[in-house]
């Protein structure tokens, strides 16, 4: 019964979460699309709905409704399972992001994670990884060479950035002696890693940039000059795919961000429940996203590199041996 | 000596983000700043000023009699030769314009007709809402340039509308002047 009952919360959580990321993407494409209006001196969406509330719905219906085109040249196995490809690994990232401790429903204590992994943080840099596929599949599938280049872009750059974004979160690692999320949270009660971690927060902070592809290291998409990269050649729900993963991993930056560097969901000066804390935060930053996506122009291709390599990455190891010297 | 300190002083502000920095204080400003966005044709219309040149109009004089003497001297100088006079004599032995037709698809809007006009009889108003699917809609004649609405009163200003899908956009508004769109360009 117990077991039953426990493998029951853990379902309606996953539900819970799938049901949450897929909606998601709504409300920030309605958001993004505000924001950069009042950016431009415009209004953004106004016709559908109260201030164009609904102008995300009537996209979504388009989207189902478009032809789902599949160029004849393409691989169709690999076109197909592209999209999915890019869907799933920010998805399942969230099963180890905790929101919270817990909260008591109905006098039972239910933990606002689900899971507690003690490998956390190696888990989320792991998976996150394999997001690459899709985008290199897509591009390579299409059998175009505007998503060829694209591909190519994204592969060097998600490779080229994981690599000090790894290295930035170690500083973090070392402070909280866990790599635990929870334990990450709990040990910044008394004062936020931003504070001992400044360097390591810029460093995660560009490279989640250049993660999740926005501006201004949207080069993998640039639709300027390469059409609209890996997912030139998708129409329809495919192109959905890769737009909510998109959207989820700028979330997922954000929710990183939160945890690892700004106390998660522990407060300051302001008592209000730690999950309002916590989603105040990343929404700030998820502002913080869009905000930089309305004021820089895109990086040119080597400067990307040379940013990831010659600047990023000395930085952060240069981070960790500080780190280890004054906290030791 | 003070150009190596600004060159020093630029590569301190490079170091700590200053163009960066300045950049999204820029955009967080216009983002609080007034919108110029006029939402036409939705809530908001834009009235011409007087001498806006729309959609020509015919005028009559004090007696309602229209007032052209259709001289031709429009259809002679329109440059692209869009304007159609046949004349008569009507029953005072005044010479009218029994035919008088603008084809305002090939019409440039150059007001040219209403400085040669003798008469003080044709000149371009203030409506500009009127597209077709058919462009043999578009050519006007006599007693339809005779209702067509005249010069702005006033104008240059933005009112409450409304949209009509039937018959056009409707001016909502009790105040004629309307605000002074201008007041939202922001200047720095």
């Amino acid at each position: 019964m117990e077991l039953i009952v426990a493998l029951g919360l853990i379902v309606f959580k996953v539900a819970l979460l799938i049901v949450m990321l897929l909606l998601l993407p709504l409300p920030l494409t309605w958001l993004e699309r505000k924001i950069a209006g009042h950016m431009q001196q415009r209004m953004g969406p106004m016709r559908v709905g109260w201030h164009g509330l609904l102008q995300p719905v009537a996209d979504g219906i388009k989207l189902l409704t478009k032809e789902d085109h599949i160029p004849a040249e393409a691989d169709r196995f690999l076109f197909k399972l592209a999209p999915i490809l890019a869907l799933a690994p920010p998805f399942v990232v969230f099963v180890a992001i905790p929101f919270g401790e817990t909260v008591s429903v109905l006098g039972n204590e239910i933990s606002l994670y689900v899971s507690n992994m003690n490998v956390a943080l190696l888990f989320v840099f792991a998976v996150i990884g394999l997001e690459v596929y899709g985008v290199i599949f897509g591009g390579w599938a299409a059998n175009s060479k505007y998503a060829v280049l694209g591909s190519l872009r994204t592969c060097a750059q998600m490779i080229s950035y994981e690599i000090p974004m790894g290295f930035a979160v170690i500083g973090v690692v070392m402070l909280a002696q866990s790599m635990s999320l929870l334990d990450i949270v709990r040990a910044q009660a008394d004062v936020w890693n931003i504070v001992y971690q400044p360097v390591g927060f810029f460093v995660f902070f560009v490279a989640g940039l250049a993660e999740a592809q926005r501006i201004p290291f949207d080069l993998a998409e640039a639709e300027g000059d390469l059409g609209a990269g890996f997912h030139t050649e998708y129409s329809g729900i495919r192109f959905a795919f890769f737009m909510v993963s998109e959207y989820v991993i700028m979330l997922l930056v954000s929710v990183l961000s939160v945890i690892l560097f700004f106390g998660g969901w522990n407060g300051v000066l302001i008592p209000l429940p730690p999950l309002l804390w916590f989603v105040l935060k990343v929404a700030f930053f998820v502002y913080v996203f869009m905000w930089f996506r309305f004021t820089f122009p895109r990086y040119r291709y080597d400067q990307l590199m040379a940013i990831g390599w010659k600047v990023l990455l000395p930085l952060s190891m240069a981070n960790i041996i500080i780190t280890g010297i004054v906290f030791s | 000596m003070s150009r190596a300190w600004d060159r020093t002083g630029t590569w301190i502000g490079w170091a700590f983000f200053s163009d960066l920095s300045n950049a999204l204080a820029l955009t967080l400003g216009y983002m609080f700043s007034r919108t110029v966005t006029m939402q036409y044709p939705d809530k908001e219309k834009w009235l011409p000023y007087s001498r806006y040149r729309g959609h020509h109009f015919l005028k009559r004089d004090e007696e309602g009699e229209i007032k052209c003497v259709a001289c031709e001297l429009c259809a002679r100088i329109c440059p692209c030769d869009c304007i159609e006079v046949v004349p008569y004599e009507d029953e005072k032995g005044n010479r009218r314009p029994a035919k008088f037709e603008i084809d305002t698809a090939r019409c440039l809007f150059c007001g040219l007709c209403e400085d040669a006009c003798p008469a003080d009889a044709i000149a371009l108003g203030q409506q500009y809402e009127f597209s077709s699917f058919s462009s043999r809609d578009l050519v006007i004649g006599r007693d339809d340039l005779l209702a067509k609405p005249g010069k702005a009163a006033t104008g240059g200003g933005v009112v409450a509308a409304r949209l009509d899908t039937k018959k056009n956009v409707l001016v909502e508004s009790s105040e004629p002047q309307g605000y002074n769109w201008w007041r939202n360009i922001r200047r720095t």
